[in-house]
């Protein structure tokens, strides 16, 4: 496995390496492969290198944060103070934010470096990075395939060894959809376990940030960072998770109740199916008790979560007129004129179509029928994540129902794309915890993903799980040759 | 249900976008899947939907709320910095002769 912050940690505290010289080291590493796999939409070299030089002087004191030094990616929507965030749409071209989001600024308070900002599907919305302004990242593990999306570019980096961690976000699965594809950890916290605060809405009452990682105990170090209650993101929550939860990831799932429920399995590719169930039968044989049980209004997760997810997008995204900031189109011949040609030039076809739904299901008369509907759907749902939580610990399930699609494959259409998310959606709907682990491989060398997902604000449990099935299924994917080769 | 391309024009009015003829009908198309896919949600669930009908609004705790109080904001300059062509005002092409 690939050396991970805490040994990075302890190579930079014994002058083994300096934080500049590991920064350079990742910097020749996206000189060389991000042409090819455009996992990085904007490049922050300049600002990298001060940032080491100043995290090689924290370095010298005793108290150093671990992430101190260590060269890291952000998604293109986390707002970053006078450097340049577009969500990968046209109608961002050129914004500079004049704040950092909350994250960001933690992470700097840390120490970290940040080398740049990674490639999205637009405005997060999508499940392969290809409806980003810039073109769609490329999977590292075979360039022929997409990494996944809304955080593709964050997963890519990642795999690529271009980044030793970063931050995505995830609405309905777009932290973890993308590991499953690239073969890396990611974790999507609980509802308001992290602050939103600068991060480009989506869909409020869906979307986290969180981190993705080669291993588990990294984005146990990435989350205990950055989690915490901020007074600028109301729906966030100042949760006392007690310790450090990179401090507590040794535990076995000795009498650990595992639900598994077969709502999650319905048509999902046979390979995946059954490495997941190998990997259901290693917890068994670890003296975890599996339970069967079932989550009926899962079969409505998929409508509910667009119907939300779309109605909060056409809200949030009411706000680029081409006034304040970002794209603004040439000719015009009123003010009105002005903002709906600004928002049909600058806003891509995906964009478009999940305002026209957002605006559909909050029109008069439609409503009731979908928004309204939707919502109580969604209380259900609650309710049964709930009762099943009372009878288990965490719930394993796949991440995706298939592994990487093709690049520029046109077999599907919008709404069997959509079908896509089938298995990530929930979790975000009832806001629990869930990881993605990889669990294995497809014929084709394709990573396959795993997902765990727990109680809210257990993310404790929910990583514990997921560190000890790392360390009993050993190799289940192929290491990646290349990168920083650090 | 199918949906009209009078209705997607309308639609396309209250969200402040407009299409070309050609996109217009793509987009008609493509909308009644995707109208088709949301009236999913009407499907019955296992229990019943009488459960659903009696779920009352998420309660809202009005104890918790932060105090409110004056804090420093960004300076004008700053937040104004993204505006294209600011000279002290908002500047737009002249559309009334």
């Amino acid at each position: 496995m690939r050396t991970g912050i805490s040994e990075l940690a302890i190579r930079l505290r014994n002058r083994e390496i300096s934080a500049v010289e590991l920064t350079k080291a990742y910097i020749d590493a996206i000189e060389k492969l991000n042409p090819t796999l455009n996992a990085y939409v904007h490049l922050t070299f300049d600002t990298a290198l001060k940032a080491a030089e100043k995290a090689d002087q924290m370095l010298k004191e005793d108290d150093a944060p671990l992430l101190c030094g260590i060269p890291m990616a952000l998604k293109d929507n986390i707002c970053t103070d006078g450097l340049t965030t577009t969500c990968c749409s046209k109608i961002l071209k050129g914004f500079k934010p004049y704040h950092d989001a909350t994250v960001w600024e933690k992470l700097k308070a840390h120490g970290a470096v940040l080398l740049g900002k990674t490639n999205m599907d637009e405005f997060a919305m999508g499940s392969t990075s290809e409806t980003s302004c810039y073109g769609a990242p490329l999977n590292p593990r075979n360039t022929n395939y997409v990494t996944g999306g809304s955080s593709g570019g964050s997963a890519a980096a990642v795999c690529a060894n271009l980044a030793v961690y970063s931050l995505g976000s995830d609405t309905g699965g777009s932290i973890r959809q993308p590991a499953s594809f690239c073969g890396v950890v990611g974790l999507k916290p609980t509802y308001g376990a992290v602050s939103r605060y600068g991060l480009i809405a989506y869909g409020s009452s869906l979307d986290q940030i969180g981190p993705l990682t080669n291993s588990v105990k990294d984005a146990a170090i990435v989350f205990d960072a950055i989690k915490g209650g901020d007074k600028r993101d109301q729906t966030s929550v100042d949760y006392d998770y007690g310790s450090s939860l990179a401090e507590c990831l040794d535990r076995d799932v000795k009498g650990m109740r595992i639900g598994v429920a077969e709502e999650f399995f319905n048509g999902i590719n046979p390979e995946i199916k059954s490495k997941i169930e190998e990997a259901i039968k290693l917890f068994e044989i670890n003296g975890a008790v599996i339970e069967n049980i079932r989550l009926p209004a899962l079969k409505l997760a998929l409508p509910v979560y667009y119907i939300i997810a779309c109605a909060e997008a056409s809200s949030n995204l009411g706000r680029y007129d081409g006034i304040r900031y970002g794209y603004r189109t040439s000719f015009y011949t009123s003010i009105e004129d002005m903002i709906v040609k600004t928002r049909s030039e600058g806003f891509g076809d995906e964009v478009k179509r999940r305002i026209m739904l957002g605006t559909y299901v909050l029109s008069s008369g439609y409503y009731d029928a979908y928004y309204k509907k939707a919502c109580l759907i969604r209380e259900e749902i609650n309710r049964e994540f709930d009762a099943v939580f009372e009878k288990c610990d965490v719930l394993v399930a796949p991440t995706a129902p298939n592994t990487a699609f093709p690049l520029n494959y046109k077999g599907a259409s919008p709404v069997e794309m959509y079908l896509s998310d089938i298995c990530t959606v929930p979790v975000n709907i009832a806001g629990v915890p869930a990881i993605s682990v990889p669990c294995g491989e497809d014929a084709r060398g394709l990573p396959i993903g795993m997902q765990i997902i727990g109680r809210r604000f257990d993310e404790a449990t929910v990583l514990q799980v997921a560190h000890f099935y790392e360390q009993i299924a050993g190799k289940v994917i192929g290491a990646y040759e290349g990168g920083a080769g650090i | 249900m199918t949906i009209s391309k009078t209705e997607i024009e309308k639609l396309a009015k209250l969200a402040k976008l407009s299409f070309s003829e050609e996109e217009l009908e793509r987009f008609t198309a493509e909308f009644d899947e995707i109208i088709a896919f949301a009236d999913t949600i009407n499907q019955s669930i296992e229990g019943g939907t009488e459960q659903i009908r009696n779920v009352g609004a998420r309660m809202v705790s009005f104890d918790d709320l932060r105090t409110d109080e004056v804090v420093p904001s960004l300076p004008n300059e700053k937040i104004l910095s993204n505006v294209e062509g600011y000279n002290g005002f908002f500047s737009v092409e002249r559309s009334k002769k």
